[in-house]
């Protein structure tokens, strides 16, 4: 039985066997490919943006822009577009009709049916996604970044690529994710969409997603899970580092604040682009292809500066139908620390306003800058010092993104040479 | 000085041992559930000359009102100056020390 993904499409993997590859990629042209397009031919490969096929034609890209769907009604937020200069075009021959083979750092990785070559404005595609033009937003900077020309068509991949450690545990494409949840026996299953090593704000956004998502159901066995899904892409100065981003999320389970059986974490690899309302829908389309029925989103999700209302990312979703969207979003206000209390509790509860302690995401990033260990109400302990280890083995000694980290990090994926 | 744009340097108990001997434990201020954090003041000149020095570095203008980000190493002198000169004024003479 096919497993049925976003847009009620089933989904289908655009992978080739080895031998049936081998066969195919013989004598095709070649074309070296970045890491943004590696890492999206792996998304549109393994289903994780089902229902498309490969890089979106002219009248998609129009269509996604203007009215946040597919040409074929599929509700779809971001442009996912090969862009091309012409120099490029002409150094490789490229026409409408070809099949291109896809190299990344010097291996195969998948063929490119060539249907459209197209322009696009950028400018109106920044404004239409980002709702500005100011190159500042970090998704604006990428789309002027693209070069003139654009490729649509069919992408299907040649070879598996290999995640590496430490994230190989934690890469489930969509069929295998659907596999896990039906082995741990969820009903239902929150997403935690996350870029942040996990303080104990974000933990009880979790925990109290997966009470709401909980609802009705039968106590005796859990029947819910959290399935945290870091996003791993480009990355910029600053952010935490990937590896203790997952490792960190994943100590919340091994030391117990998540019981095994209701705890899962994961990662998508996918390229922030910060379009805060617009982003939260891609990201509800990309979990459900992952299988997951609900989505948390907080405060500001995806967002960047102050391009969007905290609550932007909240509001969008009312425009759309349980038909368009087959997973359910959760809606939550900000936890915090209020000493009156003298504990986490929740914006929606707690009366006490005017003494409220915020999770600053900046505090909390002088806290670890400093190296000083935070009360466990704000820390688990074990998560503190995972971090402070991670800075070490993975971060050349910071837990935060700096120009050697990224000059010497290990790679998350490689392809092997065919 | 006026307005000040402050640094956030956060207690352990090391810290605070130190902060006792010089007597300026009592300036630390409780922040998150119990956690100690010294207010370093700079002006506005100070604050910019560190953004230049430090580029990692940044001012928090929405949310904390503070520079945050500094290097651990930064820090760790800063507060050493505090505990040295039994002040938290230490700026100017940190900012000259470093040249």
């Amino acid at each position: 039985m096919s497993e049925i993904g976003h847009g009620g499409k089933p989904i289908v993997e655009r992978i080739l066997d080895p031998a049936t590859a081998k066969e195919k990629i013989r004598g095709l042209k070649q074309m070296p490919v970045r890491e943004q397009i590696a890492v999206e031919v792996i998304d549109i490969a393994y289903g994780f943006f089902s229902p498309l096929e490969g890089f979106m034609k002219k009248a998609d890209v129009e269509s996604v822009c203007k009215k946040m769907r597919l040409t074929d009604g599929t509700v779809w937020s971001i442009p996912i577009v090969f862009d091309i200069s012409d120099q490029e075009l002409s150094d490789y021959g490229i026409k409408e009709g070809d099949s291109l083979l896809l190299t990344y750092k010097d291996a195969p990785i998948a063929i490119f049916e060539i249907e459209e070559i197209f322009t696009y404005n950028k400018q109106e595609m920044a404004k239409d996604v980002y709702g500005t033009t100011e190159e500042k937003h970090p998704g604006v900077k990428r789309t002027y970044q693209y070069k003139d020309k654009f490729l649509g068509g069919k992408i299907t991949m040649v070879s598996k690529p290999i995640i590496n450690e430490p994230f190989t545990p934690f890469f489930l494409t969509p069929l295998e994710m659907r596999k896990k949840i039906k082995e741990k026996g969820w009903v239902r299953t929150v997403a935690h969409q996350t870029r942040n090593v996990p303080h104990t704000g974000h933990e009880w956004l979790m925990k109290g997603a997966w009470l709401s998502a909980y609802g009705e159901l039968p106590v005796e066995k859990m029947l819910v899970g959290v399935v945290v899904n870091a996003i791993i892409g480009e990355k910029r100065p600053g952010d935490y580092i990937d590896e203790a981003i997952v490792l960190c999320h994943d100590m919340l389970r091994k030391a117990g604040y998540f019981r095994e059986d209701v705890h899962l974490t994961s990662i998508s690899l996918w390229d922030m682009r910060y379009a805060g309302p617009r982003e939260a829908v891609f990201h509800a389309a990309l979990r459900a292809n992952l299988g997951i029925t609900h989505h948390m989103f907080g405060r500001d999700h995806a967002g960047v500066g102050t391009y969007y209302d905290p609550y932007d990312a909240h509001r969008i979703f009312d425009q759309f139908s349980e038909k368009d969207l087959n997973i359910r979003p959760i809606r939550v206000l900000e936890w915090w620390y209020c000493p009156v209390c003298a504990e986490v509790t929740y914006m929606g509860l707690c009366g006490h306003k005017d003494k409220v302690q915020n999770f600053s995401g900046t505090l909390i990033r002088s806290i670890i800058q400093d190296g000083v260990k935070p009360p466990r109400l704000i820390f688990r302990p074990e998560v503190f010092d995972l971090i402070l280890e991670c800075a070490e083995k993975y971060g050349q000694g910071d837990a935060f993104v700096t120009q050697k980290y990224l000059e010497n990090r290990n790679p998350v994926f490689t392809f092997p040479k065919l | 000085m006026a307005e000040t744009f402050p640094i956030n340097v956060w207690i352990n108990e090391e810290r605070y041992a130190k902060l006792q001997e010089a007597g300026l434990a009592h300036l630390c201020q409780e922040m998150l559930a119990g956690l100690k954090v010294l207010r370093v003041p700079t002006t506005a000149e100070q604050r910019d000359e560190l953004l230049k020095r430090y580029p990692m570095a940044k001012f928090d203008s929405a949310t904390t009102k503070s520079i945050e980000l500094l290097p651990r190493a930064v820090k760790d002198q800063i507060f050493d100056l505090i505990v040295e000169k039994k002040t938290v004024d230490v700026i100017g003479e940190f900012l000259k020390r470093q040249g």
